[in-house]
C-alpha cells in the first residue's frame, strides 16, 4: 500500500445533507451520480425480474395483461440505459477526470449539479406512468406508429412522461458533454499534453463527442414524437404525407452512437486497471486513442443496421461501416491482451471483473459480426439473439466495466477498502448467472423466438431455456447482496486505503483518498500517461511548490 | 526467480478443481442415468445453427451463416484462448517487485492485428453481399402473388391472380388445418406485406428471414419452398411489436405439393363464391342477437341462435378507432360465415344463413384471442 | 499594490482554476463551452431539417395538395416578402449586435448599450413579425405533413429567437449596470455567438421553406 505523500493528509470533514443537495464538487456530483444510478439499477433489475418470473414457464402465470408486460421490458431498457449506464458512467468521469488531469474541478460546477438534479427528476417522471394509467409501452426504441397508438397499443400518458423525461435527460447529457469537453480541453495541468492524457479521460472525451452531437438528434426526434401525439402532427403518420420509418432514422442516428456512449468510459476504465494490475503500461497508447476516435466516427454511420428488415434502408452501405467498425474494435481487444502478456498479474476484484469484460464484450462483439451480414440479420433481427448481443455487451461489457472500476475507485472515493472476499464472491456469482441468462438466448432466437412477448408456445421447444435463463436471472439478483454488504461494511470498518493502495499510474492517486475540495496540494512533473508510475521509479520529481503564475497576457482587443 | 515460500496450492487453484470436479460428478452421473453423452454435445452444437432451411433462399442464407459461424468460432478461439493463457501464466508471485518488461507496442503487430481483421472484414462483407443480392432479389414474373396483412393482431392473407392485383381469395384464419398461407413447393411465391395500422413483422424461423410489415409502404420477397418439404407446416409469428396482442399474432404456412396447392386453391375460391354474403339471405331473421364490443372485448362470451333457421347478429362496435368483426367457426375451425368489418364508432346488423345445431365459435377476425365466445345453435 | 501581488490576489490568473482569461492565452471556457452548446442546437435543427426533407422527398407532390382547400396557402413561394423582411431584421439585428461586441471590445460602453438595444428591439421585433404571420398564413400545425413541419421548425426556431432576446436583455441590463469592459466581457461575446446562430438558422429556414 504506497503512498506517495504528496500532499498533507486533509482533515475529512463530515458533510451533511444539506451541503450534499447544494454542492457543485465534482468529486460529491460524481458520488450522487453513481448512487442514483444504483438506485435506478435496482428498480430496472426487478423489472427485468418480472420479465423473466413470467418468461420461466409457458403461460401467462403473473402478468394476465400484456400491456403490463409490455410496460416491464420497455421500462427496464429505458431506465437501463438512460438512468443507470450513461449516467454511472458520467459519475465516473465525473470524479475522476478532473483528477486525472490535475484540475481542482469541472470547467462550469453548477451546470454540473444541473446535469445530476435532472435525473432523478426525470426517472420519477417516466415512473410515475405506472401509477397514472401506465407507463411508456412501446420498448425502449418506441416506434412509430405504435408509439402514437391507444388503446391496442399502450394506455395512460406514460409514453408523454416518457417522452418528457427522457428530453430532461438529453438535456443533461448535452450540458454534461460541453461540460466535460471544455474541462479536458482547457484544464489539464501543466505538462499533460493530449497524448499524456489517461486513457479514461480519452474516452470521456470521444463519449462527450458523441453526446454532443447526437443527443440533439434524439431530443428533435422525442419532440416530433410528442407533436404527432399530443398536437395532431403528422411527422411519422403515412396517411397524411408523414413516413413511419422516419421515426426509426432519426431515433437510430441518435441510439447507435448512444451504445458507444454505453461502452467507450467503461472501455476507459478497464485500460487504467488492466495496466495497474499487470505492472505493465497499456499495449499501444496512440493506436487505442485513434481506435476510439475511428469507433466514434464510424459510430455515427451505421445507424441503420437496426432497420435491416425496414426494406426502407440502403443495405451494402451499413452492413460495410458495420463491419469495418469491428476492426477498431478488435485492435482495442488486442492491445488489452497484450497489456496483459508477459505482464505481473494480481487477480484482485477489480482486474476479475475487468476479465470478465474482456471475455463477455468478445462474445457479444462477435454477435454483432453475424448481424452485420444482412441476410444473417433477417433470420437474427427482433428475436432472442440480439437479446443475447445487447446484454453481452452492455451488461458483460459496461456492467463488468462499472463494477471494476467501483472496486478499483471505491477507496479513493471513500478512503477505505472493499472486501476482496465479497468481490471475487460478487464476481463469480455475477459471471456464472450472467452466462446461464444470457447466452441460452442465441439458441433461443436462432430457433425463433422473437423479442417482446410476453408468453411463448409450450409446444415451441423453448422450455428448458428460458428456464434456464430465469434461474440465471435470479442468480444475478443475488450477486448483489455480497456487493451491497460489501459496500455497507466497508464504509464503516474497511481497511484504510491511502493514497495509493493500487500502485496506480495516474494523477488521482497523489492525493489524499479522498482527496481535498480543491483536489490537489501538489503534482509530480507530468511527462508521460503514467506520471506516478514514473515519480515512483525516479524518472520524474514531485513539483515543491505550485508553479509560478505567468502575468497575465494584456488583451489586445 | 524469488523462491516461493507457498506450501499450498493458491486459493484461485483450490476453487478451480472443486469446480473440475464437480464438472466430472456430474457428467459420470448424467453418463449412468442414460445419457448419451455424444448426442447431447452434438445437440448443444447444432443449437448454434438456425433450425434446418425450408426455402431456397433459406438454404443460401444458411451456408452463409456456416462461413461466419466457422470464422467467429476461431477468432472466439483465439482471443479467449490468449485470455485465458495470460491469466494463468503470467501472474505477480508474492513478495516480487521487479517490474515486467516495459513495453508500450509493437509496430508489426499492431500493423498485422489491424490488417488482417479488416481483410477478414472485407471478405465477409463481400460474401454477404453476394448473398443478399441473390436472398433478396424480386422478381418481376413469379409463379404466385400473395399478399399478407398484418393488422392488430391477426394474419390475413390474400390470394392473388397473375396480374398481382386480382384478389381472388382472402385466407382469414391465419393458423390451424383449415387456415394458415398455404403454399406449394418448388414454385416462386411473392409475399407483399400490407399493415393498415403499425409496424409488424413477417417472421417464418424455418425461412431463415422476416421482413418488416410498414403501413403506408409495400415490401416484397419471393420465396420458393424446397420440393422435400411438401406436407410440412411452418411456424411464423409477428416479429415486431405491435401492442397488446403482440404474442398472440401467429401464422402457419402449410407446403402442399403443386398438385394438391391447385387443387386447393380452386375449392377455395369456390366456397368464398359460395359463401353468403351477409344480408344475402332473403328470409327474415328468426332471431337477433345483440353483440357489443367494448375495450376489445365481446359483451357477453355465450350465445344461443335457433337451429336451420336464418338469424340476425346486431353488432355495436363502440371501440373508437379500432374496427371489429363477428365471424363464426365451426368445430373444425373453419370460416363459415364473415361478417362486416366495422370501424367504431359504428353499428351493423348482419344476417347469418342458417346453421345446423351444435357448438359453433364466434370471433372477431382482428382480435381472435381476446375476443371469442361459444355460439349454441339448437 | 504592486502588479505581482496583484497577479497572486485576482482570480483569473490562477492557471489552475479555468476562468475568463486562460493565463496560457486562447480562448476562455464560457466562450468554448457555447460553441459546443451552439454545435448541439446545430444538430438539433439538423434533426428537424432531415424530416423535413424526409417528407418532402417522399410526397408526390410539393407543396401537398391536401389537404383540401389549403393547398394555395402551402405555396410559400408565391408571397416570400414578408418572410425576406424578417430575414432582413434579423440579419440588420446581427450587424447591430457584432457592432456591439467592437464597441465593448475597445471600452465604449456607450455605444456598446446602444448597439445591443437596437439587436433587442429588432429581436423582439421579429418575434412580432413571426406571431403576426401565423396568425395569417391560413394553415395550422394539424393540416397535414406541410403545416407540422413549416411550425416545428419555424417554432423552435422562434423558441430560439426568445432565447437569444432573454440573453440580450440579461447582457444590456449587466451592461448598464457597469459589469463590462474591454478585458471582462465574455458573456457579451457568447452571446453575440449565440444570436449570429440563430441568424444562420433563419435564412437556412427562409431559404429552405421558401426559396428552395
Amino acid at each position: 500500500m504506497a503512498t506517495t505523500a504528496l500532499t498533507p493528509a486533509a482533515s475529512a470533514y463530515r458533510s451533511g445533507l444539506y451541503e450534499w443537495l447544494t454542492t457543485t464538487d465534482h468529486k460529491k456530483i460524481g458520488i450522487l451520480y453513481v448512487v442514483n444510478s444504483f438506485i435506478f439499477f435496482t428498480l430496472a433489475g426487478l423489472l427485468a425480474m418480472g420479465v423473466r418470473s413470467e418468461l420461466a414457464f409457458p403461460g401467462l402465470q403473473f402478468v394476465h395483461d400484456e400491456g403490463v408486460y409490455n410496460q416491464l421490458f420497455t421500462m427496464h431498457g429505458t431506465v437501463m440505459i438512460f438512468l443507470f449506464i450513461i449516467p454511472i458512467l458520467t459519475g465516473f468521469g465525473n470524479y475522476v477526470v478532473p483528477l486525472q488531469i490535475g484540475a481542482p474541478d469541472m470547467a462550469f460546477p453548477r451546470i454540473n449539479a444541473l446535469s445530476f438534479w435532472l435525473l432523478p427528476l426525470a426517472g420519477i417522471l417516466m415512473f410515475s406512468g405506472f401509477v397514472t394509467g401506465g407507463a411508456a409501452a412501446a420498448g425502449w426504441t418506441s416506434y412509430s406508429p405504435l408509439a402514437q397508438d391507444r388503446p391496442l397499443g399502450m394506455q395512460g400518458s406514460g409514453e408523454d412522461l416518457w417522452i418528457v423525461g427522457l428530453t430532461l435527460i438529453g438535456t443533461a447529457s448535452i450540458l454534461g458533454a460541453v461540460n466535460f469537453l471544455v474541462t479536458i480541453f482547457k484544464m489539464r495541468a501543466p505538462g499533460m499534453t493530449l497524448f499524456r492524457m489517461p486513457i479514461l479521460v480519452w474516452t470521456v472525451l470521444v463519449t462527450s463527442v458523441l453526446n454532443l452531437m447526437a443527443t440533439p438528434v434524439l431530443t428533435s426526434a422525442l419532440i416530433m414524437l410528442f407533436i404527432d401525439r399530443n398536437y395532431g402532427g403528422h411527422f411519422f403518420d403515412p396517411a397524411t404525407g408523414g413516413n413511419a420509418i422516419l421515426w426509426q432514422n432519426v431515433f437510430w442516428f441518435y441510439s447507435h452512437p448512444a451504445v458507444y456512449i454505453m461502452v467507450l468510459p467503461a472501455m476507459g476504465m478497464i485500460s487504467e486497471i488492466l495496466p495497474v494490475f499487470s505492472r505493465k503500461p497499456l499495449f499501444g497508447y496512440k493506436a487505442f486513442v485513434f481506435a476510439t476516435a475511428g469507433i466514434g466516427a464510424l459510430g455515427f454511420s451505421v445507424w441503420a443496421h437496426h432497420m435491416f428488415t425496414t426494406g426502407a434502408v440502403y443495405l451494402p452501405f451499413f452492413s460495410l461501416m458495420t463491419f469495418l467498425i469491428a476492426v477498431p474494435t478488435g485492435v482495442k481487444m488486442f492491445n488489452w491482451i497484450f497489456t496483459l502478456w508477459r505482464g505481473k498479474l494480481t487477480l484482485s476484484t477489480p482486474l476479475l471483473f475487468a476479465l470478465g469484460f474482456l471475455s463477455m464484450f468478445l462474445i457479444g462483439g462477435i454477435d454483432g459480426a453475424f448481424s452485420a451480414a444482412v441476410p444473417i440479420d433477417f433470420a437474427l433481427q427482433d428475436t432472442y439473439w440480439i437479446v443475447a448481443h445487447l446484454h453481452y455487451v452492455l451488461f458483460g461489457g459496461s456492467v463488468f466495466g462499472v463494477f471494476a472500476g467501483v472496486y478499483y475507485w471505491f477507496p479513493k472515493m471513500t478512503g477505505r477498502m472493499l472486501s476482496e472476499g465479497l468481490g471475487k464472491l460478487q464476481f463469480v456469482l455475477m459471471f456464472v448467472g450472467f452466462n446461464l441468462t444470457f447466452f441460452p438466448m442465441h439458441v433461443l432466437g436462432l430457433s425463433g423466438m422473437p423479442r417482446r412477448i410476453a408468453d411463448y408456445a409450450s409446444t415451441a421447444g423453448w422450455n428448458e431455456l428460458n428456464l434456464a435463463a430465469s434461474i440465471g436471472g435470479f442468480i444475478i439478483a443475488a450477486s448483489f447482496l455480497p456487493f451491497l454488504v460489501n459496500v455497507a461494511v466497508s464504509l464503516r470498518g474497511g481497511r484504510i486505503a491511502g493514497d495509493d493502495p493500487w500502485e496506480g499510474n495516474t494523477l488521482e492517486w497523489a492525493t489524499t483518498s479522498p482527496p481535498p475540495p480543491y483536489n490537489f496540494d501538489h503534482l509530480p512533473e507530468i511527462r508521460s500517461e503514467r506520471p506516478l508510475f514514473d515519480l515512483r521509479h525516479g524518472r520524474t520529481h514531485a513539483a515543491a511548490v505550485l508553479p509560478d503564475p505567468s502575468p497575465a497576457p494584456q488583451p489586445s482587443h | 526467480m524469488t523462491s516461493s515460500t507457498r506450501t499450498r496450492p493458491s486459493n484461485g487453484a483450490i476453487v478451480a478443481l472443486l469446480l473440475l470436479v464437480l464438472v466430472v460428478i456430474l457428467l459420470a452421473v448424467a453418463v449412468a442415468r442414460g445419457a448419451n453423452l455424444v448426442k447431447v454435445a452434438g445437440d448443444v452444437v447444432g443449437s448454434m445453427f438456425p433450425p434446418p432451411a425450408a426455402t431456397a433462399e433459406a438454404a443460401e442464407i444458411r451456408s452463409l451463416y456456416d462461413v461466419v459461424f466457422v470464422i467467429a468460432a476461431a477468432i472466439f478461439l483465439l482471443v479467449e484462448g490468449l485470455i485465458i493463457w495470460s491469466v494463468v501464466r503470467y501472474r505477480r508471485k508474492p513478495g516480487d517487485d521487479v517490474l515486467p518488461p516495459q513495453i508500450h507496442g509493437n509496430n508489426v503487430a499492431e500493423i498485422a492485428w489491424t490488417v488482417i481483421p479488416t481483410i477478414i472484414v472485407a471478405f465477409l462483407f463481400y460474401i454477404s453481399w453476394q448473398t443478399l443480392n441473390s436472398v433478396d432479389a424480386v422478381s418481376k414474373t413469379p409463379d404466385i402473388y400473395i399478399r399478407a396483412v398484418a393488422g392488430q393482431f391477426q394474419w390475413s392473407f390474400v390470394y392473388l391472380a397473375d396480374d398481382g392485383q386480382t384478389q381472388e381469395f382472402t385466407q382469414f384464419l391465419p393458423s390451424g388445418e383449415a387456415g394458415g398461407m398455404v403454399v406449394p413447393v418448388g414454385r416462386k411465391v411473392q409475399l407483399s406485406l400490407e399493415s393498415p395500422d403499425v409496424i409488424h413483422a413477417f417472421y417464418v424461423p424455418r425461412f431463415l428471414f422476416k421482413r418488416d410489415v410498414v403501413p403506408g409502404q409495400v415490401n416484397r420477397f419471393d420465396f420458393t419452398l424446397d420440393p422435400s418439404e411438401a406436407g410440412q407446416t411452418f411456424r411464423g409469428q409477428c416479429a415486431e411489436l405491435c401492442g397488446i396482442g403482440h404474442r398472440t399474432m401467429t401464422f402457419d404456412v402449410h407446403a402442399l405439393t403443386q398438385a394438391d396447392y391447385d387443387a386447393w386453391l380452386k375449392k377455395q375460391i369456390e366456397a368464398a363464391k359460395a359463401t353468403p354474403s351477409p344480408g344475402a339471405s332473403a328470409a327474415p331473421p328468426a332471431a337477433t342477437l345483440n353483440l357489443t364490443a367494448q375495450n376489445i372485448k365481446f359483451s357477453t362470451a355465450t350465445l344461443d341462435a335457433p337451429a336451420d333457421k336464418p338469424f340476425a347478429i346486431a353488432f355495436d362496435n363502440q371501440d373508437a378507432g379500432v374496427t371489429h368483426d363477428v365471424a363464426i367457426q365451426d368445430s373444425t375451425g373453419a370460416l363459415i360465415f364473415n361478417g362486416t368489418d366495422v370501424k367504431g364508432p359504428g353499428k351493423a346488423t348482419d344476417n347469418v344463413q342458417p346453421l345446423k345445431a351444435g357448438t359453433y365459435t364466434f370471433i372477431c377476425t382482428f382480435h381472435p384471442v381476446q375476443m371469442t365466445g361459444q355460439l349454441t345453435v339448437k | 499594490m504592486t502588479s505581482n501581488a496583484h497577479a497572486m490576489t485576482t482570480v483569473e490568473h490562477n492557471p489552475v482554476a479555468g476562468l475568463a482569461h486562460d493565463a496560457r492565452g486562447g480562448i476562455s471556457n464560457p466562450i468554448l463551452g457555447m460553441i459546443l452548446f451552439i454545435t448541439s442546437e446545430v444538430m438539433f435543427f439538423s434533426g428537424l431539417f432531415a424530416a423535413y426533407f424526409n417528407v418532402r422527398a417522399n410526397a408526390p407532390h410539393w407543396p401537398p395538395l391536401q389537404p383540401e382547400g389549403l393547398a394555395e396557402h402551402f405555396n410559400l413561394h408565391a408571397e416570400p416578402w414578408y418572410a425576406l423582411g424578417l430575414t432582413i431584421v434579423l440579419i440588420t439585428s446581427s450587424v447591430t449586435c457584432q457592432l456591439g461586441v467592437a464597441a465593448i471590445r475597445r471600452n465604449d460602453r456607450t455605444g456598446y448599450i446602444r448597439a445591443i438595444s437596437v439587436t433587442l428591439v429588432l429581436g423582439i421585433l421579429f418575434l412580432l413579425g413571426q406571431a403576426y404571420d401565423y396568425s395569417t398564413i391560413g394553415f395550422g400545425l394539424g393540416d397535414g405533413v406541410f403545416g407540422t413541419t413549416f411550425y416545428t421548425l419555424t417554432g423552435f426556431h422562434g423558441a430560439h429567437v426568445f432565447g437569444g432576446v432573454i440573453m440580450l436583455s440579461v447582457i444590456l441590463y449587466r451592461g448598464m449596470a457597469g459589469q463590462f469592459s474591454a478585458r471582462h466581457h465574455d458573456a457579451v461575446e457568447a452571446t453575440s455567438i449565440y444570436w449570429h446562430f440563430v441568424d444562420v438558422v433563419w435564412i437556412a429556414l427562409f431559404s429552405t421553406l421558401y426559396v428552395l
